[in-house]
């Protein structure tokens, strides 16, 4: 008999039993789903800390002068008394075609008093037009507005304005050692308070239009500590940063680049975690299923016994037989992918696109420093589809070997005399 | 150390120093010195020199102390600063800025950090507790160096004393009880910072070192120096002086 008859009869048999075959094929199908949704929500949830992690403050790429870090200190700038220059370092910036935006900033540290309560905290100083392109804190305001460019305004981490006792409209108290040795001091109207969902951000951090802040450092006003740089796709920040090296050799004094796989290396061992994640559940949720699938066969193959025996004593090989029951497990196979696939493809996209809100159920947590707002956001695992794809066939036929072995080696004599 | 600083910013004293007894025990000894370079009250003037790798200060500055506890200072040049002063009250540190005429109160996590840009720190201002009450004193030598005789004592925080400092040696002279140089070390017994005292004059009735340099080990650069230049002991001074309405106050005796 060819192989094409064996399909059939492969085929066929898979219906003797249907609600058996159907329950194997959704136990196949269920497995797909689980390592293809798995990987998918774990890629997303990876891509969501990684855009948290980078996104709420650091941006996805940093441009310092050479020697500002890692002590960060406050002399340690680009540019100078010329604005000029740091404009043309913005403009070179995010000329990058992997560039979507970039801030200058100013750091600076020192109190915040008001009344008989004082806070130590960081004091950044941004450009309030630019900024909110490249991190999220003038965009997580609870109360108040962002700081106007020129204006002496702060804006106040939750906890720091909780610690103070202030509101925003009232007056503090702001001190800062200044690059001269002086001690800058002047008073600042509270203009808003955010909450980034950071703990140390919101107890620590204030923001300040850059050019006050540079005023109050005794700074000049052309100075800057960093440009923090927004690229869409963070996996093309180390690229970037070579690129940018060139592009900003000599506008400036040498300046040093820090993609966020360097600023926050600890994220980039999180992702490659991701993929040993995906191969574990491979082998765990397939290795399962070899199992549900052999006893279904072993099942099969035993009830039909005599028909093999038949087979082999009419002249059939042996090798035909092995043949029809790996292909009744292909076949097998092959249902539970089309189902697998049918039901996992539109989740993915449901998911992919509006995400189910965990939040209500687990909260808000943060992971390595990162805030996670637990969705069922996916990202579309397309290796993984093919590889789970692959995995499932294997399984299949895998799971289909011994019982074919043992169909193929029934005694006819024996078996078609009931014995 | 910090008896020293204060001794030094707050310098006080009965010069009861006369004559450095025999068979005293290294403790005996700390505490006298403390004892001499503190009055129960004082005033004085002082110049601060500081200067860092990226800027130099020199700062006038006038200080009121009354024994360990009070200690008021208050900048009069360069203008830019004048009028800034610093209360100290028991273990607290207030500040009051001229400039937009307000008084903050320093938290405590800031006492480890520079006091008024200088290599001092606020903590050096707080510290109350006497040499003597918080480290064990050893002798390290005994006899004379360049031909002068002098002391040097190895001081070890006590266990449960809550200091900065792994260990402090620290070198007197002898005949006059004067401190030569301390050497101040981290928790892991590398060298942080050292203080050389020199000058030796007799102001407000008694013989003071003039001039304190502290150098930070890391920074061999920069310095920070501490200049009398009047000095009066015992002096008509209660707590009543050391108020928050005081530190606002304009500058005067």
């Amino acid at each position: 008999m060819n192989a094409r008859l064996w399909w059939h009869l492969a085929w066929r048999n898979l219906g003797r039993n249907r609600r058996r075959s159907m329950i194997t094929a959704a136990g196949l199908a269920v497995g797909y789903f689980s390592v293809v949704a798995m990987v998918g929500w774990f890629n997303g949830l990876i891509g969501d800390m990684i855009t948290n992690g980078t996104a709420i403050l650091t941006g996805q790429l940093q441009v310092h002068a050479a020697r500002y870090l890692p002590d960060r200190t406050v002399y340690e700038t680009m540019g100078g008394a010329d604005p000029a220059v740091v404009t043309r370092l913005l403009n070179r910036v995010t000329q990058d075609p992997a560039v979507s935006a970039a801030a200058p900033r100013v750091y600076g540290g020192g109190l915040v008093s008001s009344g008989g309560a004082t806070a130590a905290g960081v004091f950044l100083g941004v450009d309030p037009e630019r900024e909110p392109r490249v991190s999220r804190l003038l965009q997580s305001l609870v109360r108040g507005v962002a700081p106007v460019p020129g204006a002496r305004q702060i804006l106040l981490g939750s906890e720091m304005a909780r610690i103070l006792g202030v509101e925003p409209g009232a007056e503090v108290v702001v001190v800062a050692p200044a690059v001269d040795g002086s001690m800058g001091n002047d008073l600042f109207t509270v203009s808003g308070v955010f909450r980034s969902g950071l703990a140390d951000l919101d107890r620590s951090f204030a923001l300040l239009p850059i050019d006050a802040l540079r005023n109050l450092m005794a700074m000049a006003p052309g100075q800057v500590h960093e440009i923090a740089v927004a690229l869409p796709d963070p996996w093309q920040a180390p690229n970037a940063a070579s690129r940018l090296a060139q592009t900003l050799a000599g506008v400036d004094g040498p300046v040093a680049l820090q993609p966020w796989t360097e600023l926050r290396p600890e994220l980039v061992e999180y992702a490659q975690l991701s993929s040993t994640f995906q191969w574990i559940l491979l082998v765990i949720v397939f290795g399962m299923a070899i199992f549900g699938v052999a006893n279904t066969m072993l099942m099969a193959t035993y009830e039909r016994r005599h028909e093999f025996a038949l087979l082999l004593a009419l002249g059939t090989s042996p090798r035909g037989i092995v043949g029809s029951v790996l292909y009744e497990a292909m076949a097998l196979g092959a249902i539970g992918l089309a189902v697998g696939v049918a039901v996992t493809l539109p989740v993915l996209v449901w998911w992919h696109n509006a995400p189910p809100d965990l939040t209500p159920l687990f909260g808000d947590f943060t992971m390595i420093g990162v805030l996670v707002r637990l969705t069922l956001r996916v990202e579309y695992p397309w290796g993984t589809m093919v590889q789970a794809a692959v995995a499932l066939f294997t399984t299949a036929a895998f799971a289909a070997l011994y019982p074919a072995w043992r169909a193929a080696r029934v005694a006819p004599a024996d078996t078609l005399a009931g014995r | 150390m910090t008896a020293r600083l204060r001794a030094l910013l707050a310098q006080g004293l009965a010069l009861l120093a006369a004559s450095p007894l025999a068979a005293q025990t290294p403790r005996e000894i700390i505490d006298r010195v403390d004892q001499l370079l503190r009055g129960q009250s004082s005033r004085g003037t002082i110049t601060m020199e500081v200067v860092t790798e990226h800027w130099s200060r020199r700062m006038e500055m006038r200080i009121w102390s009354l024994g360990t506890e009070y200690a008021l200072i208050r900048i009069t040049a360069p203008a830019k600063d004048a009028g800034t002063a610093t209360l100290k009250a028991g273990s607290e540190i207030w500040n009051y800025l001229p400039h937009v005429d307000r008084t903050i109160k320093l938290p405590s996590s800031l006492m480890g950090a520079s006091w008024m840009g200088s290599h001092f720190t606020n903590d050096d201002l707080v510290k109350e507790s006497r040499m003597i009450d918080d480290y064990d004193i050893a002798m390290g030598y005994d006899g004379p160096r360049d031909g002068v005789p002098v002391w040097e004592f190895v001081l070890t925080p006590k266990p449960e004393a809550a200091v900065v400092w792994g260990k402090i040696e620290e070198q007197i002279r002898k005949a006059d009880l004067m401190p030569v140089w301390a050497r101040f070390y981290d928790d892991q017994g590398k060298l942080a910072r050292t203080m050389t005292s020199s000058d030796y004059r007799v102001m407000g009735g008694r013989l003071v070192p003039t001039r304190t340099l502290i150098r930070p080990a890391d920074k061999p650069n920069e310095h920070t120096a501490i200049v009398y230049r009047e000095l009066e002991f015992n002096v008509a001074l209660d707590r009543s002086f050391f108020s928050l309405r005081r530190l606002q106050s304009t500058p005067g005796r």
